[in-house]
């Protein structure tokens, strides 16, 4: 009851740890998808300040596929523990 | 020592720190308050209106500028009626196809875009294509093909025309 209720300080740490490399995963992940996105999409000649209609629907396509293959390589990474 | 040198640095980093803003993403509403504008069908009927509001008043000014000179057997007032009304004629049938204009090119540029996620000249050469097909399709094919070009034509050049301005 004891150890089940109050973790061991190990078991904290572990978990602040993965925790941690999750937090540091995710914000990896958001800066990756908003550098190659914004390079795919946007031109490099800036005309007016707000994204038009085109650079709106590029921007909406290339986060659903990239969300998709992440997750599908993610998946494909997770069930196959032996190397392919 | 601690207390002189402390002061300095803390007044820089209060100065400095106001800069940096964190990051503020948009929330649903500006989100949504946003997409009405990236809908097809508002935005071409904002652009009909707008082209309505466009004839009426070069129909107006072009009603106002061929009236032709009646019999003096008018009197002055009659005639001023008789100019209001060719006027207000002329502008009423000029509105109408400057808003089938409008809500035509818009709603074919808006279509366009969409479909090929990319902001380009070739939106505006595709939808002034189909204005101008669309407008001049009562006078056969040739007449289409003929109107097509030259609104495509033109809207490419209004187009750059608007461009160098920014």
């Amino acid at each position: 009851m004891a150890a089940t209720s109050a973790p061991t300080n190990i078991e904290k740490e572990q978990i602040f740890g993965m925790a941690e490399k999750e937090m540091e995963y995710r914000v990896d992940l958001f800066n990756r998808l908003t550098a190659t996105c914004f390079d795919k999409c946007i031109e490099k000649r800036y005309k007016e300040s707000e994204l038009n209609m085109g650079e709106n629907g590029c921007i909406d396509r290339c986060v659903s596929k990239y969300w998709q293959v992440t997750n599908l390589v993610g998946q494909l990474l997770g069930s196959n523990r032996p190397p392919v | 020592m601690a207390a002189s040198d402390g002061e300095p640095q803390a007044a820089t980093k209060e100065a400095e720190k106001p800069k940096i803003e964190p990051l503020r993403l948009p929330t649903p509403e500006e989100i949504r308050g946003q997409d009405i504008w990236n809908n097809c069908a508002v935005r071409s009927v904002v652009s009909g209106i707008m082209g309505g509001g466009l004839g009426l008043f070069m129909g107006l000014f072009l009603g106002a500028l061929d009236n032709p000179l009646m019999q003096e057997e008018m009197t002055a007032k009659q005639q001023f009626i008789y100019t209001a009304k060719q006027m207000g004629r002329r502008s009423f049938s000029s509105a109408k196809t400057f808003a089938v204009m409008g809500l035509i090119f818009s709603a074919a540029e808006c279509v366009v875009e969409k479909a090929r996620a990319k902001h380009d000249t070739t939106n505006t050469v595709v939808a002034g294509c189909v204005t101008g097909g669309a407008i001049s399709a009562k006078g056969g094919p040739k007449a289409a093909c003929a109107g097509c070009a030259g609104f495509a034509a033109f809207s490419v050049l209004i187009e750059k025309f608007l461009d160098r301005h920014d």
